[in-house]
């Protein structure tokens, strides 16, 4: 683990003894499962079937149901093929209804369903293809689980990432249960995964390129533009959607185009680009009632190419989701894709490939599984925006002296350019003064004053000096808040 | 030497001119593949290096050489370490081993880069230093100075008729001699046929490291170095098929034996060899009009080399297949039965025998592009993504889909799967249900091979409606089936079969029952 030795040469100055040496590993374990013989596992949508079963769908089109992977200490795993042959496989949502795996692959929902009670499913029924495929092979479809509503949502990559050559690409649909599809979002640019939040709002990873400065998180409300016009042309086949919107401004900023476009929602989070990743992918939540650890309802997002799952706090200020990404765990062994949080165990289930994009895991695919050991990590849990700051808690009791202390924090706001060119620089930096950081009453909270907020900006805060009781130093003590809006109380 | 010098540094991989000192080359990236579609670059030291990096792929790359030994991967992987770094040099790492790089190329993007090549001749690693990229994304650059030439070249011809190459050491030579040159070569004196010749030398391994030895013979060849044979191809046959090996070499002199026999014919042989510091280079005065790019190890066809086997049970696939469309599901049935199935047009599409089809393309890199079938005798049923039912006025066209258009009276329902894994595709045509399936008798890839298809449709057929069994030029047998001429010839056998234009129909009916074979004698 290279970590400990990095955190250690920012953090520690006096004592070199604390709980922050830990790696993330002594607060999170990672277990990487075998994978059947004779496949390349490359574990694309993973979901949870009963009797404590789980579904894996991969990238060369098959479809695994896997037994003996949930048990707390794992030993053979046995793997029944379900399905193969699929166009890809990105979603996998079981209903218990139908008895039946929904899956999403490139061109289509099917319901698949095993009627003979073989393991091996018999029928492959298509729900909807109403979207349209051109050959390109970017142009991924990915799939949700069932919404609150029993919709299922469906991502649709531009083609080659760029355009939009066909119907719907760079549009987020749902597929009602009758099969009708609904044209929901536009300004998808090259999605990597969907989920909820514990209250079912709908999200998805988009990755940097063109009209993304870096990968996001962005939250799917319907009818809105999500910040890529590519697929703008498709308002057309879309009357349910309204007028197209107006044509963002090359260039420019999120924030500033808000003002002009009203459809547009800004991400919710910025995954800052290298920090945190550079590939997005899955999004899952935990709701495991405290399982899983500290951080009850807050999201999971992995990132294929630096093969680690960062966390994100979500809150809403006028109406519009925003909040904070921190780091959370590296180490998986290929570029994770695939993710569930299973939490009746308190455990989130990852897989992926490293195929076609490089993964700093190095495996050409793998599934593996993530557990809380126990042991509180001592990090920021919550960071919320205030008028004129943000107050952040912790997962432990800190220490009055450091976390009282200005100068244990420091900030850095930023943000990135709005434009049709690949990527941005982070740009436009301001350097706020934090000028009083106040210990909440309860010893676990700390109210920062900062001075000047920027709206629109990514604020970066480290808090490299401040210590938990016991004197230790935050295992990430960096968080990145997305300040879509300034709260007005 | 100028003249020589060009003669090292095409390689099969770039296009490479000299022009005085300077050499040119265009890297491009491959669009979907994480890679540079030229990873093999040679140049002469001190000279200038003058490369447009082209970069039609979806994602920013660069272009980075390092001195000869660096562990790119490594380097790059560092990075990771640090990427808050990383990312404000553009993900440039500051290792002083770092030759030469092109900024970070946008998408679309291209970017020159202009360096002196190194005066030390090696091999020099160039790389994609973005994220991720290094562990693929690589390639070398030679400096390469002259190659050595075999020293003390003597030979040994040996009179004898055989088909492959004898036992030598057990022979008597019938002549001998030496070869001042250094370069190999076959003296026929008067002897055109039935002989065979050792030739033995001493190789100089400037520095230690991988050789490569290229030979190629007409007839059997078979190359030695320090008494172990590396590399060989024996037997009766022209000097087509270049075969090479590999083999690490301590620096210093290492004992060269080339064995060759002559049966009847032409008489050629051909050996080269490459190293650390030197590009291939010829060791025999003849060398095929291919050498350079035989001579070079062959890179691995990346869309090759996954093929899907299937045995009791038919084998689906589905993804992009040349000839159905963007929807397409790719069936092998045991026999060697395949077909292809296009639920955009809900039409059989192909029809082909043997192999199924090659995965790699789809399994390999990104996984870009449309395959085509593995098999052969490749009928194309669907013709230009017709649909399967119309009705249609006598003299005009069988409709069908412009390429991204949908059938707007056609709905796809998907497949289910019998006991024996057989399927049975589904749509809807208005307001009709169809179903379709194929099942097999025989054995495909001989003659009594035979793939019947059941399509049943259930509902309001329309009057004059009409079921498409094939497209192309058909004639009839004379025995009620009919010949369908579309890519290959097919015999396709229907009750009320008949010539629509260039399609063979059926009128539509709650069940229509078709026979397809190949013709007897097809092959």
């Amino acid at each position: 683990m290279k970590f400990s030795t990095a955190l250690s040469a920012i953090v520690l100055c006096a004592s070199a003894l604390h709980a922050a040496d830990l790696p993330e590993s002594d607060y999170y374990k990672i277990t990487t499962f075998d994978t059947p013989e004779g496949t390349a596992l490359e574990v694309s949508a993973i979901e949870l079937l009963p009797g404590d079963r789980l579904a894996l769908g991969t990238r060369r089109g098959e479809i695994w149901t896997v037994s003996g992977a949930e048990a707390a200490e794992p030993s053979a795993l046995k793997y029944q093929l379900f399905a193969a042959g699929q166009h890809e496989v990105m979603g996998l949502a079981y209903s218990k209804k139908d008895d039946s795996i929904f899956t999403t692959n490139r061109y289509e929902v099917a319901r698949l369903k095993d009627d003979d009670g073989d393991g091996r499913a018999d029928t492959f029924a298509t729900v909807s293809d109403g979207w349209g495929v051109s050959g390109d092979y970017h142009e991924y479809a990915f799939g949700s689980r069932f919404d609150k509503d029993g919709d299922l949502w469906v991502t649709l990559c531009l083609t080659g990432s760029f355009s939009s050559a066909i119907d719907f690409r760079g549009w987020a649909m749902r597929i009602k249960p009758d099969g009708t599809m609904v044209p929901t979002c536009s300004g998808v640019r090259s999605p990597g995964g969907i989920g909820f939040d514990a209250d079912g709002e709908v999200y998805f990873t988009d990755n940097q390129g063109p009209w993304r400065g870096a990968c996001t998180l962005q939250h799917l409300i319907p009818g809105t533009f999500q910040g890529h016009p590519g697929g703008f042309k498709w308002y057309d086949k879309a009357p349910n959607m309204g007028p197209r919107p107006v044509e963002p401004t090359d260039k420019s900023r999120m924030v500033t185009e808000r003002e002009r476009i009203k459809e547009l929602v800004p991400p919710a989070v910025y995954l800052v680009h290298a920090k945190i990743g550079n590939s997005s992918s899955f999004i899952v939540c935990d709701q495991s009632a405290g399982k899983f650890g500290p951080f009850e309802k807050q999201l999971f997002i992995a990132d294929q190419s630096a093969s680690n799952i960062s966390r994100v706090f979500l809150e809403e200020v006028n109406g519009i989701k925003q909040g904070a990404v921190f780091p959370f765990l590296k180490g998986f062994k290929s570029g994770i894709i695939g993710g569930r949080m299973d939490d009746v165990h308190g455990q989130i289930f990852a897989g992926g490939s490293d195929r076609g994009w490089g993964s700093k895991g190095g495996k050409p695919f793998d599934f593996e599984r993530v557990n809380w050991t126990g042991k509180v990590p001592f990090e920021v849990h919550e960071m919320h925006a205030k008028p004129d700051g943000f107050e952040v808690t912790f997962t432990e009791p800190v220490d009055r002296a450091t976390a009282g202390n200005v100068a244990s924090y420091s900030m850095r706001e930023f943000t990135y350019i709005y434009r049709a060119e690949y990527g941005s620089p982070e740009v436009d930096d301001v350097i706020p003064k934090i000028t009083a950081a106040t210990v909440g009453a309860d010893g676990k909270s700390v109210r920062l004053t900062i001075s000047p907020l920027t709206k629109g900006h990514i604020h970066e805060l480290h808090l490299d000096g401040v210590r938990s009781t016991s004197g230790g130093a935050l295992v990430h003590p960096v968080g990145y808040y997305t300040l879509n809006e300034i709260p007005k109380t | 030497m100028r003249t020589f010098l060009s003669l090292l540094l095409a390689s099969i991989f770039t296009i490479a001119t000299a022009t005085a000192e300077t050499f040119t080359f265009i890297i491009k990236t491959l669009p979907a593949q994480m890679r540079y579609d030229t990873t093999e670059l040679t140049v002469t030291p001190g000279s200038e290096v003058k490369i447009a990096f082209e970069n039609p792929d979806d994602m920013p790359h660069n272009l980075l050489f390092f001195q000869p030994g660096t562990d790119v991967v490594a380097v790059c992987n560092a990075q990771l370490e640090k990427p808050e770094e990383a990312l404000k040099r553009d993900w440039i790492p500051t290792d002083p081993r770092l030759l030469a790089h092109t900024p970070l190329v946008n998408p679309k993007g291209r970017a020159e880069l202009a360096f002196r090549a190194p005066d030390a001749a090696g091999v020099y690693p160039f790389v994609c230093s973005m994220p991720g990229h290094a562990a693929i994304m690589q390639g070398r650059m030679r400096v390469s100075g002259a190659a050595p030439k075999l020293q003390d070249l003597k030979f040994a011809m040996y009179l004898g008729a055989w088909k492959t190459l004898p036992d030598f050491p057990t022979l008597k030579p019938f002549r001998e001699g030496e070869l001042k040159d250094g370069l190999v070569e076959i003296k026929l004196d008067d002897y055109r046929n039935d002989f065979g010749v050792v030739y033995s030398a001493k190789v100089n391994a400037e520095t230690a490291g991988d050789y490569t030895f290229a030979i190629t013979g007409d007839d059997g060849v078979r190359l030695s170095i320090d008494g172990k044979k590396l590399v060989e191809h024996d037997g009766i046959h022209p000097a087509a098929d270049i075969r090479a090996g590999k083999v690490k070499l301590a620096a210093g002199t290492h004992d060269f034996r080339l064995e060759y026999f002559q049966a009847a014919g032409e008489a050629e042989i051909f050996a080269a060899w490459s190293g650390p510091t030197f590009a291939m280079t010829p060791l025999s005065k003849w060398t095929p009009p291919n050498w350079k790019e035989g001579a070079q190890a062959k890179r691995k066809d990346p869309n090759s080399g996954m093929p899907l086997t299937v045995e009791k049970e038919p084998v689906i696939y589905r993804n992009f297949i040349v000839g159905a469309g963007d929807r397409g599901i790719a069936v092998g049935y045991p026999g060697g039965f395949n077909i292809a199935w296009n639920a955009e047009t809900m039409a059989l599409a192909l029809v082909w025998r043997g192999a199924f089809i090659d995965a790699a393309r789809h399994w390999t890199d990104r996984g870009g592009g449309a395959q085509p079938p593995l098999g052969y005798d490749v009928l194309n049923a669907g013709g230009e993504s017709g649909l399967p039912l119309a009705v249609v006025a006598d003299g005009s066209e069988w409709p069908r889909l412009a390429k991204g258009e949908r059938a707007t009276d056609f709905k796809w329902r998907g497949y289910t799967l019998d006991h024996g894994r057989f399927p049975t595709f589904s749509y809807d045509w208005n307001g009709v249900k169809v179903s379709d399936r194929f099942d097999v008798a025989g054995n495909g890839t001989t003659d009594s091979g035979k793939l019947t298809r059941t399509v049943k449709l259930d509902g309001a057929v329309p009057a004059g409606a009409l079921f498409r069994l094939a497209a192309g030029a058909a004639q009839p047998t004379g025995d009620g089936a009919w010949i369908v001429e579309n890519g290959t010839k097919m015999r396709v056998s229907a009750d009320g079969a008949k010539l629509a234009g260039k399609s063979l129909v059926v009128p539509a009916r709650s069940e229509i029952v078709v026979t397809y074979s190949w013709p007897t004698g097809a092959r």
